[in-house]
């Protein structure tokens, strides 16, 4: 059986002539969405370290757990994070960084795993590509040291690990950050949560109930 | 379940006008004290977070220009939209009403030798009444959304867009969980009743090689598909499956990636009062190695195209499906959400049903509104909702201009007595003298009446009326003391 196109002719002829007064030349759209205005605040004025004290302020508020340490003081940092979790396995993206993989742990290095295999890990370890102070957001655009969706989506524990410059303010510093648009992009405010009942807020429900940051000052 | 004895019907086609379809929940308490409860949390933190925020009014302003921008050069994004997506990977198709978006739906399905299929939340599919049409067909349907999951294993229906199962409490969910799921022991502690979604659907996710998603925007420049949600039944949807399908109206576009810089930051903020939803998932097209290989994006249209015609009504297309006016409304406060008779409650219902319906049904909608205006203040893109209930409002009466029937509605009989009357002072001026002593035997020694009989009880049933007073403005200035002109201009200033 062959699956069609649907009626793709005449929903356009619809659309174009029920906007044909108000439609643009194609030539002008880019320069009208251009002059729209944005008065809305896109950078953001705090210092340094207060914008770092309010990304982790909103991250503790979310329930996520926040650590800080100096880049020499990562792989220590990290170890001593995995034990306290008093978790084994954990799950590794393939470009996850050899220094963050302490040894004393069971690591699978994603080349490929099924899901039933990532579904039994007791944790994962990635980086990220950018966090947003205001909103408490980690954003993943799943780069080879972030791993496939499914490897931060299973596992139960999630430790991020972040640098501090690639801490932003607001959400649209982020965006102006971005050249090219990724194909995936996953935005990652606190872990997974519900209110369905009641509005009384229930921490983890599908995806990984504990999330936790290391935050690598330089 | 006290309220599950009149199911409520949410297809315009069959739905009871509002008056009587909001009976059943007004005679309910606990349903009434369930919605409030729900609505006042809602409030609160919704309150509380679009304070913090300093450049609301901008950013409101800012939405409701992309949107605009984006209705009104529809064609262009989405065949750029159609044109990336297919690029990366993904397949389009357009849909021109509600029956064709199933079957396109189905075969999708069928090509896949699919017996099941998991879905994310997704008020569309139920504007398409999905779920029942592939359950005829032999697909057998799961809801993951907790909400959902609550209204599918209880047989009820949404009562809210972005949280469907408010009307429900703990205990009701219990129940509903303890029979279905076979769990006698389940407490009704929402933290045992969400372990207890987890447990039911983890094996459904991991071995359900199908999907169906809403969208929350698609966007021209990338092709890519936003997913807003906060559960992570979502993220499991959208990459577990060998075959996703996702469903969208054709409004959804946004035209670039940055856009979103806007349209996230509302959305989260009017919907559940967060400053970010948990998770927030972007895809475009196929990715290899990562999530389904088989992606289809199915564009609905089902009269989006003929409310876009109208530059009035257009506006009702901005709409991010947040529900902050429903939040708001002091009309759906007290009905709850399934006298609206559509899975589109509240004052986005009121104007969007109709319309969908081409005016052909749920006529009744408009008038479900005290005109208060507090779902345009809400709005993160400043939909004037009051504005295009009276214009539908004026649609429906313009429809009633050619009914037989019509010399047959006291309203209607009662305004073409009126006009006649209004129009001559000498008839106008009896009319005032015979209401005053007509009025006058209903009047209460307070001034007021409280009740009338026939017609008139239709007002005084929910309300009191003012009685005549003594004189009309004309008799006292006929009576009034006679003043020369020079005493008027020594009036004290």
């Amino acid at each position: 059986m062959s699956v069609t196109q649907g009626s793709r002719a005449k929903v356009l002829d619809r659309i174009r002539s029920a906007t044909a007064s108000v439609a643009a030349d194609a030539a002008n759209l880019h320069e009208l969405h251009a002059a729209i205005p944005r008065s809305y605040i896109r950078k953001g004025e705090l210092s340094e370290s207060a914008k770092i004290a309010l990304l982790i302020e909103r991250l503790r508020d979310y329930d996520a757990d926040v650590v800080e340490c100096k880049l020499e003081e990562l792989p220590d940092t990290i170890a001593a994070m995995l034990s306290a979790s008093g978790r084994h396995t954990f799950g590794a993206p393939s470009g996850l960084p050899a220094a963050w993989m302490p040894s004393g742990f069971d690591w699978k290095l994603d080349g490929g795993l099924t899901h039933e295999q990532i579904e039994v890990l007791d944790g994962v370890v990635t980086g990220a590509s950018c966090a947003v102070a205001d909103s408490g957001t980690i954003v993943l655009h799943h780069t080879p040291s972030e791993g496939r969706r499914v490897l931060t989506l299973l596992p139960d524990w999630h430790l991020c690990i972040l640098y501090a410059d690639q801490v932003v303010e607001t959400l649209p510093e982020y965006f102006a950050r971005v050249q090219h648009p990724p194909a995936l992009v996953t935005w990652i405010s606190g872990p997974s949560a519900t209110a369905d009942i009641e509005m009384t807020r229930i921490k983890g429900v599908h995806g990984p109930r504990h999330l936790n940051v290391i935050l690598v000052h330089h | 379940m006290s309220h599950s004895v009149e199911h409520p019907i949410l297809d315009p086609t069959l739905a009871a006008p509002f008056p009587k379809a909001a009976l059943p929940v007004l005679r309910d308490p606990q349903l009434r004290k369930n919605v409030a409860h729900a609505i006042d949390v809602i409030q609160t933190k919704r309150g509380k977070l679009v304070a913090e925020k300093t450049d609301w009014q901008e950013l409101r302003s800012a939405a409701a220009d992309i949107r605009t921008h984006v209705l009104e050069n529809l064609g262009a994004y989405l065949e750029q939209f159609e044109e990336r997506c297919t690029a990366a990977g993904g397949h389009v198709h357009c849909a021109s009403d509600a029956a064709e978006a199933r079957q396109i739906i189905l075969d999708i399905l069928r090509e896949e030798n699919a017996s099941e299929v998991i879905k994310i939340k997704t008020m569309t599919s139920g504007e398409i009444q999905l779920n029942p049409f592939l359950q005829a067909s032999g697909v057998g349907v799961f809801e993951t959304d907790l909400a959902e999951i609550i209204l599918q294993l209880g047989n009820e229906e949404p009562s809210h867009i972005v949280v469907p199962a408010l009307h429900i409490n703990r205990s009701q969910v219990r129940e509903i969980f303890a029979k279905s799921m076979g769990r006698p022991e389940l407490s009704d502690d929402p933290q045992a009743l969400t372990e207890a979604a987890r447990i039911y659907l983890r094996r459904k996710f991991l071995d359900i090689p199908s999907a169906i998603s809403g969208a929350n925007y698609l966007v021209a420049e990338t092709g890519g598909v936003v997913i807003v949600e906060s559960e992570g039944n979502g993220r499991m949807c959208l990459t577990l499956p060998k075959t996703l399908i996702t469903l969208a109206g054709i409004e959804k576009v946004v035209p670039r990636f940055e856009d979103l810089e806007v349209m996230l930051q509302v959305l989260a903020r009017s919907a559940t009062g967060e400053r970010m939803n948990p998770y927030t998932s972007l895809w475009s097209g196929v990715t290899p190695g990562d999530g389904p290989q088989n992606f289809h994006v199915v564009l609905l249209d089902n009269a989006r195209s003929s409310i876009l015609g109208k530059p009035r009504e257009r506006q009702t297309l901005r709409c991010i499906r947040c529900a902050a006016c429903i939040n708001a409304c002091p009309v759906y406060r007290q009905t709850g959400g399934h006298a609206y008779g559509s899975v589109y409650p509240g004052p986005i219902g009121a104007i969007l049903t109709p319309q969908l319906m081409q005016m052909r049904h749920a006529q009744s909608l408009p008038y479900a509104s005290s005109l208060c205006g507090a779902c345009y203040e809400v709005c993160p893109v400043k939909i004037n909702i009051p504005e295009i209930l009276i214009d539908l409002r004026a649609q429906v009466i313009d429809q009633q201009r050619h009914n037989i029937g019509r010399f047959f509605d006291p309203l209607y009989l009662g305004l073409r007595i009126a006009g006649f009357l209004f129009s001559r002072a000498f008839l106008f001026h009896a009319a005032q003298r015979l209401g005053r002593v007509g009025a006058g035997l209903f009047t209460h020694k307070d001034g007021w009446i409280h009740s009338m009989p026939s017609v008139g009880g239709k007002w005084t049933q929910t309300r009191d009326l003012r009685g005549f007073p003594n004189q009309t403005f004309r008799e006292w200035w006929q009576n009034r003391p006679a003043r020369s002109s020079t005493q008027i201009a020594k009036e004290p200033k």
